[in-house]
């Protein structure tokens, strides 16, 4: 048989039906949650009052708390910040750029990684907030009519920050409910009025799923709308971290002050976003048995994209040398050398090897697809991407223009505390998320599944949709 | 009535105009009929909205006073009574004098001390003081300061803790008083120990008190005190009578491990002559200095040619000088005879040059200078130096006749000798057989200051009374049966003559906080015959009536006494002309020429005084402990200062090379004893020398100061030398960790090397390059003239692009694509002469003093989170063996395209349509993102409330909050803060002129920095005005800005340092 090149590649394995489908999915919201959920949770709870208990401190005594000094202003709070930011990028790109482009094998980890985008977006956002000597004036960042003649200066990348960010935040939440709209309807659906808690159940996801019939109409006003959303979001992708990445670029500090940074920023954003995912994939789709959905193929994608954003990477950080040198300004060109060989030498090598050495294992088709393999190597990815943020934020500052005002930043107990609350912070809205909400997207798996698309060569069998759709 | 009068000129109805009585009632009434609008709660209905309201708005405004935390909970208590001479937020000024000698203007605020700076009048020091005096307000309400009068108790407490025994003055008058008596009736020595006497009326004090306690002997020691120079000079000159160097009459001076513009003599009078001659619209009168030394100090950081040497070899060198001078080059002022001449002979420069790697050229140059300049060369000689080495200075400044030129007619008025530290021996030994009744520690800590040999601290067991005199408990008071606290300088009474024909006063600015007693006052009390009559003005009254007698009469001009009397303590200083007593001819025959008595072996310890600490007696001063030591930029500490090579050969390291603040510690062994402290390896350093700074350590020293720093006292032997040789070192193998406010590279490191010049930051030349200069430049212009013609701006141009050429500097454009912003009216900029600032640190303190700046401790400066606005950045470059230093004061610069501006989110940091580069402290976040787009690194970040964080809010205590500026805002936790450019004092200025219907003029503001600095090195003003210094400065050949490239046009102009080098010598940043 002649091979059928108009033929798609189906994304998921097998071919499940539908119920079925229903039933993976939604098993986690079904089942009391066993005791390996219970030790997630604790672990990650434990780590969220680690940071509790760390931002407590701070906020009580000072920030003085923290390993920032005199050239050093910014430190591991900024860090944080970017990095959650960019660990925010690859839910948004991979549902709304990816959708834009029809590609398919979104399909089993968009919502996934959109909820990632959220609470990523979410912790990113706690850090600009607590990163101020006075955070009881926060409200000072935000622009609004006051009897203080207070405003806010549109000069500063922070303002912009706090736009870029909050936009971001509310368009990717938004595209993420309305993806989420019909499947609310399915899980309301299946619920019946038997105990009380199927009918709290039922209440609150027939509120969240505002009135979804599956009717023809809604499917069509939804497409339009999802596709008007993923058009919206994509601008957005981009933005944000190109945003991030002015609080750097438009300072005038050596190694600070470069043009390549928003392309830089974006794509080192979508490469530690997909290890993100990649990592939380590997895991999740072990645990709640949906290998077939979210298939080696689908990771094996995510691998390819791990390899070219980690190139886009490694070309920026050898280009800034080639700039740092062809620009001829001493400073400049100190301020790289000192990145490379300075005293944060070991923090420079760590970012290089983690980001541009360990990814080309991914040339390798066999380690591409070997599951342990890629966890490493995406964690490494991870590492190497916080401590890019690192390398860029402190080295920078810790020798400016003035050898006079040179100093070495070292972090505190407080600093790392805050880190780990971070990610306590990020797992534990997460690990909500696989109990409350569907974490793959019935609607979308179920158009992928064969057969379920008109096709002119009737392949499988078109099978009534159980919900009038 | 008339009707007319009634008439309303407006109204609302023609009712209202008739003057209708309803309709006046009407207009009564806001509302109509039925409706009261008498506000009466209860005639209120209970539904009514009314009621709803008023219950709504009380309560709110219940639960808001409830709720209110306003923080100065204190009381508010204005003038019942004004006091005359007193306007509520004006401040008032007195002159007086510190226990120095030197005369201050003190400034108060509602009757409270603010500031302290010189008083202009004063001879002396010229309007004038250092980094100490400035610091000193600190002191004067410094929370540790003794309450009350203590009689024996546990005297391990605390001496400001609530339960120290309280006792009152009156019973311990009465008890000492009798102890007196029978120590005077059985023959018992009583035992004064006091500082150096300056005061003529302190002296006829102590006169008077032995005659009344016949057994009474006092005993004076100042640790850093002239002992060697003045026997020295008493030997050759046969008086007492110390002439005064006029430091600016010296062409050249060579300045032998004398430290005259760090530590040594009256510094800020020795900085602002030293620098008058260092006028760089005047290069070619340059004065030329030469240091010969082993430490590096700051004169030899300052100086153009810096020989090392170490100090045995001092008097070899000084008679080989001698030698090449009066010998080979036969010039010699004075005849020298045959046995002076054998001795000299055996003395060979070259020889000596040779054998301890003399710098050959830098020699040549200075023996070159010598013989060109002999009668305008001064030689001095460090106090820290032998007798003979003095000697011998005298000798040769006699031989090169320079005598008449480099003294002046003032000598130093010297009212009681002080004891030799063989007297203090005797003095222990006494104390030890019981000899001593009464003892009296009259404001000195000896037990902390003599030598440890000598057995004072042990002795003290034995004598039956000890009375302390004292502010903050110390070493000495520990043992003490009686504890008096005594007046601060600014709540005294006193005297001082330094010079003859110059008296200086003090008064009291304000009453004494504590229940304190001037120590003058509490001796006069206890040799009068009724102590229970004592007043506060007994001293005031012994002083006036000695000056009635003594110095009255030297006044011709005054009708009465008291009218010279206040037009003394008016202007806080007396001349007169007084017949100075010829100088004795040197009689070099007398001169015994002995042989050096040092000789080297092992290694060499120097132990010098500390830059900020006094005799260690400033030790609870956080604002001085604070103040970066100007070569190493240590804190908090001192330490075994050593070069890079000996610190390599004993195998130690300074943390950089380990990426933290930790030193190795070594043991060093001076005369048997032993002490383990921190080392800092300082380039320029002779290698197998030791410096190490005495004054820290203090074990008892007040709540800051206790623990500072390691004792360096304990090393002396009995002869209270400073310099020993035949010390061993030995690696501790502890380390320590050393705080260093700047980070400083070892010299060889090329990755970093010489990037102050590099980058602009720093930009020198030498004289001769500048004159040469000078000269190029009026060729230029007159060709430029002719070139050009009328075309004034065409001429300006090509003579700036000339001048750049003529300094070898790289010409760029600056483009932006914003227009310049105006500045229509005055515009506020500062100039900064690098060729007089030597790293005093006088502005940095003042600027502490007059921001209420807070002091962060050790552990936050280790951190990198002092708050000084203003801070003294040191730079080497040269080799680690022959540095050369470069000092720069750093503070906001104020730039008119700041970069810290447009990225403060929140609008705090602005620009004034005067150039100032504004902090609105309310506003501020804390973003730090002004900080770190600062390219010079100038703004503060309060990482904590540090008033309340640094040792338990010690500087928060009851009597600091009387320290504050009231024109400075306190800044809280969070908050940014930087260089205002003194603002407070711009706008009081403003106020002052606005009153008198003028517009501010630059000359009328004088910031606190510009104010202290000794040598006048800081101008400030408005450089929109033409004829102003700074505008002139701006403009000037030697002007620049650092970092000048990055376009942010700061306001602080920089003159280049002229180094008075050979041209070849140059290691200038063009």
């Amino acid at each position: 048989m002649a091979t059928d090149i108009t033929h798609e590649v189906s994304v998921i394995e097998g071919k499940p039906t539908l119920k079925e489908i229903d039933a993976t999915i939604i098993k986690p919201m079904d089942e009391m949650p066993n005791i390996k959920f219970y030790i997630a949770i604790g672990f990650t709870l434990t780590l969220l009052l680690i940071g509790v208990i760390s931002l407590g401190m701070a906020f009580y005594r000072g920030l003085g708390l923290w390993g920032v000094n005199n050239p050093v202003g910014w430190g591991f709070a900024i860090i944080n910040f970017v990095f959650w930011v960019g660990i925010g990028h690859a839910g948004t790109l991979i549902s709304a750029i990816l959708f834009l482009f029809r590609q398919k094998w979104r399909t089993g980890i968009a919502r996934f990684a959109e909820g990632m985008t959220i609470f990523a977006v979410m912790t990113a956002g706690l850090f600009p907030l607590i990163h101020v000597g006075r955070p009881w004036l926060d409200g000072y960042l935000m622009p609004h009519p006051n009897q203080h003649n207070l405003w806010v200066n549109f000069t500063s990348p922070l303002l912009w920050d706090v736009f870029a960010v909050s936009t971001y935040f509310t368009v990717s939440f938004v595209f993420w409910y309305m993806g989420l709209v019909p499947d609310f309807a399915t899980m309301r659906d299946r619920l019946k009025n038997s105990t009380i808690v199927s009918k709290v159940k039922k209440t609150i996801y027939s509120v969240l799923s505002l009135g979804w019939r599956f009717s023809n109409r809604h499917w069509s006003h939804y497409e339009m709308m999802y596709l008007v959303l993923a058009g919206f979001a994509t601008p957005l992708v981009l933005s944000v971290h190109t945003i991030v990445s002015f609080d750097f670029a438009v300072s005038i500090v050596p190694g600070w002050h470069t043009t390549i940074f928003p392309p830089y920023f974006v794509a080192g954003a979508v490469f530690s976003g997909f290890a993100m995912v990649q990592n939380a994939l590997i895991i999740i789709r072990k645990v709640f048995n949906m290998e077939h959905i979210v298939t080696l193929d689908t990771l094996e994608k995510m691998n390819k994209v791990i390899i070219v954003t980690g190139m886009m990477v490694g070309y920026a950080y050898g280009m800034e040398f080639f700039i740092a040198w062809y620009s001829g300004h001493e400073v400049e060109s100190f301020a790289f050398l000192n990145r490379a060989f300075g005293p944060y030498t070991w923090a420079y090598w760590i970012m290089v090897s983690c980001n541009v050495i360990f990814p080309q294992f991914f040339w390798i088709k066999k380690l591409r697809r070997n599951i342990p393999f890629m966890f490493v190597v995406a964690v490494l990815v991870n590492v190497g991407m916080w401590f890019e943020r690192f390398v860029i934020t402190v080295t920078s500052l810790s020798r400016d223009y003035l050898p006079s005002s040179w100093a070495y930043y070292v972090p505190t107990i407080y600093d790392i505390g805050l880190l780990i609350g971070s990610f306590g912070f990020f797992f534990t809205l997460l690990l909500l998320f696989t109990r409350t909400m569907p974490v793959i997207s019935i609607a979308e798996v179920k158009s992928v599944v064969a057969g379920s698309q008109p096709t002119r060569h009737k392949l499988g069998h078109h099978e009534e949709d159980e919900h009038n759709g | 009535m008339d009707n007319n009068a009634t008439k309303p000129r407006f109204w609302k109805s023609l009712n209202l105009l008739a003057n209708k009585p309803e309709s006046i009632e009407s207009t009564r009434h806001e509302f109509r009929k039925g409706v009261t609008d008498d506000f009466d709660l209860n005639a209120l209905p209970d539904k009514s909205r009314r009621k709803f309201l008023a219950v709504l708005g009380a309560s709110a405004a219940f639960a808001a006073t409830a709720c209110t935390d306003y923080p100065d909970k204190g009381e508010i208590i204005s003038y019942n009574k004004k006091p005359s001479g007193v306007i509520y937020g004006h401040a008032n000024y007195y002159a007086s004098s510190l226990n120095s000698g030197l005369g201050i203007l003190i400034k108060t605020r509602e009757g409270r001390p603010i500031k302290v700076d010189g008083n202009p009048q004063h001879p002396i020091n010229q309007g004038k003081v250092d980094a100490i005096a400035q610091a000193a307000m600190l002191d004067l309400y410094d929370p540790g300061r003794v309450r009350y009068p203590v009689k024996k108790s546990d005297s391990n407490l605390l001496l400001h803790k609530d339960d120290m025994p309280k006792t009152d003055w009156e019973r311990i008058d009465k008890d000492i008083t009798e102890k007196l008596k029978a120590a005077s009736q059985s023959g018992k020595e009583i035992a004064i120990v006091a500082h150096s006497v300056k005061s003529p009326s302190q002296e006829k004090l102590f006169n008077e008190f032995v005659l009344k306690y016949p057994t009474a002997k006092f005993y004076t020691y100042e640790v850093f005190g002239n002992q060697n120079k003045l026997n020295a000079w008493e030997k050759c000159y046969g008086n007492k009578n110390l002439s005064v160097i006029a430091w600016d009459k010296a062409d050249v001076i060579i300045a032998l491990e004398c430290d005259f513009l760090g530590t040594e003599g009256i510094t800020v009078e020795q900085i602002k002559k030293y620098t008058s001659r260092r006028d760089f619209d005047n290069a070619k009168s340059f004065n030329k200095l030469y240091t010969v030394e082993a430490n590096y100090s700051l004169t030899g950081a300052n100086s153009d040619y810096r020989l090392k040497l170490s100090p045995e070899y001092q008097y070899d060198f000084i008679m080989a000088l001698i030698n090449e001078i009066a010998v080979k080059k036969a010039q010699s002022a004075v005849n020298l005879d045959d046995s002076a001449m054998t001795k000299i002979r055996q003395y060979n420069l070259s020889d000596f040059a040779s054998k301890f790697g003399l710098h050959a050229d830098k020699l040549a140059t200075m023996v070159d200078d010598i013989l060109h300049h002999p009668t305008k060369t001064l030689v001095v000689c460090g106090n820290s130096l032998p007798e003979e080495c003095h000697i011998a200075v005298n000798l040769l400044n006699e031989v090169l006749g320079s005598v008449s030129n480099v003294y002046s007619d003032k000598y130093e008025v010297l009212h009681r000798p002080t004891n030799t530290m063989a007297d203090f021996a005797q003095l222990s030994a006494k104390m030890k057989s019981g000899n001593v009744g009464v003892l009296i520690h009259f404001d000195s800590n000896p037990a902390y200051h003599l030598p440890h040999e000598i057995g004072y601290t042990d002795a003290l067991k034995n004598v039956e009374t000890i009375v302390s005199m004292i502010h903050i408990e110390n070493e000495s008071s520990e043992g003490s049966h009686f504890i008096l606290p005594v007046n601060h300088e600014f709540e005294s009474w006193g005297d001082f003559m330094l010079r003859n024909g110059v008296l200086s006063t003090q008064q009291p600015v304000i009453a004494p906080i504590f229940d304190s007693r001037q120590k003058e006052a509490v001796l006069l009390n206890w040799m009068s015959e009724d102590y229970t009559k004592y007043n506060h003005d007994i001293y005031h009254q012994f002083m006036k009536a000695h000056w009635q007698e003594k110095v009255f009469p030297a006044a011709n001009t005054f009708s009465s006494f008291d009218e010279f009397w206040y037009s003394c303590l008016h202007d806080g200083i007396f001349t007169w002309d007084e017949l100075s007593i010829p100088r004795a001819i040197i009689n070099v025959a007398s001169i015994s020429l002995t042989q050096n008595t040092l000789s080297k072996s092992g290694f060499t310890v120097i132990l010098t005084k500390p830059h900020y600490l006094g005799d260690g007696q400033y030790a609870n001063n956080g604002w001085l402990q604070e103040v970066p030591h100007p070569i190493t930029k240590v804190v908090w500490d001192n330490c075994a200062m050593m070069s890079p090579a000996t610190a390599k050969k004993l195998d130690v390291a300074y943390g950089l090379d380990k990426l933290d603040k930790i030193s190795d510690m070594i043991d060093l062994t001076v005369n048997g004893k032993t002490l383990r402290l921190p080392i800092m390896p300082q380039p320029g350093i002779v290698d197998d020398v030791i410096a190490v700074d005495l004054g820290y350590g203090r074990t008892r020293g007040g709540e800051v100061g206790t623990g500072v720093g390691f004792d360096a006292y304990t090393l002396m032997n009995k002869s209270g030398n400073k310099i020993y040789t035949g010390a061993s070192v030995a690696k501790a193998g502890e380390s320590y960790e050393l705080i260093s406010s700047q980070e400083h590279h070892s010299l060889d490191e090329e990755f970093v090397k010489d990037f102050h010049y590099k980058r602009h930051i720093i930009q020198e030349y030498t004289v001769p390059f500048y004159v040469e200069f000078e000269n190029k430049l009026e060729e230029a212009k007159s060709r430029l003239k002719n070139e050009f013609g009328d075309d004034r701006e065409a001429y300006e141009k090509a003579l700036k692009t000339e001048k750049t050429h003529l300094l070898g500097h790289h010409e760029y454009q600056s483009h932006s694509v914003y227009p310049d912003k105006e500045y229509p009216g005055v515009k506020w900029a500062m100039a900064i002469d690098m060729n007089k600032c030597t790293a005093c640190n006088a502005c940095v303190t003042a600027c502490n003093v007059e921001n209420n700046i807070p002091i962060v401790g050790k552990e936050e400066c280790g951190k990198g989170r002092e708050m000084h606005w203003m801070r003294i950045d040191t730079y080497f470059s040269g080799t680690p063996e022959e540095p050369i230093t470069s000092v720069q004061p750093m503070l906001c610069q104020h730039c008119d395209n700041a970069p810290c501006e447009n990225v403060c989110p929140v609008v705090a940091t602005t620009h004034s349509p005067e150039g100032l580069n504004q902090m609105t402290y309310n506003r501020c976040v804390g973003t730090r993102y002004c900080a770190n787009n600062c390219p010079y690194k100038v703004r503060r970040y309060n990482f904590f409330d540090f008033r309340n964080d640094f040792k338990d809010g010690y500087y928060r205590m009851d009597t600091l909050e009387l320290l504050n500026n009231p024109e400075v805002t306190v800044r809280s936790r969070g908050v940014m803060e930087k260089c205002t450019f003194c603002t407070q004092r711009i706008e009081e200025a403003r106020s002052a002129a606005n009153i008198k219907g003028k517009k501010i003029q630059g000359s009328d503001v004088v910031t606190a920095c510009q104010e202290a600095c000794p040598s006048d090195a800081i101008m400030f003003g408005d450089m929109n005005d033409p004829n102003s210094k700074v505008s002139k400065l701006r403009n000037h050949s030697l002007g620049y800005h650092v970092l000048e490239t990055i376009m942010v046009k700061p306001n602080v102009t920089y003159i280049s340092r002229l180094r008075n080098t050979n041209m070849e010598d140059t290691h200038s940043g063009h």
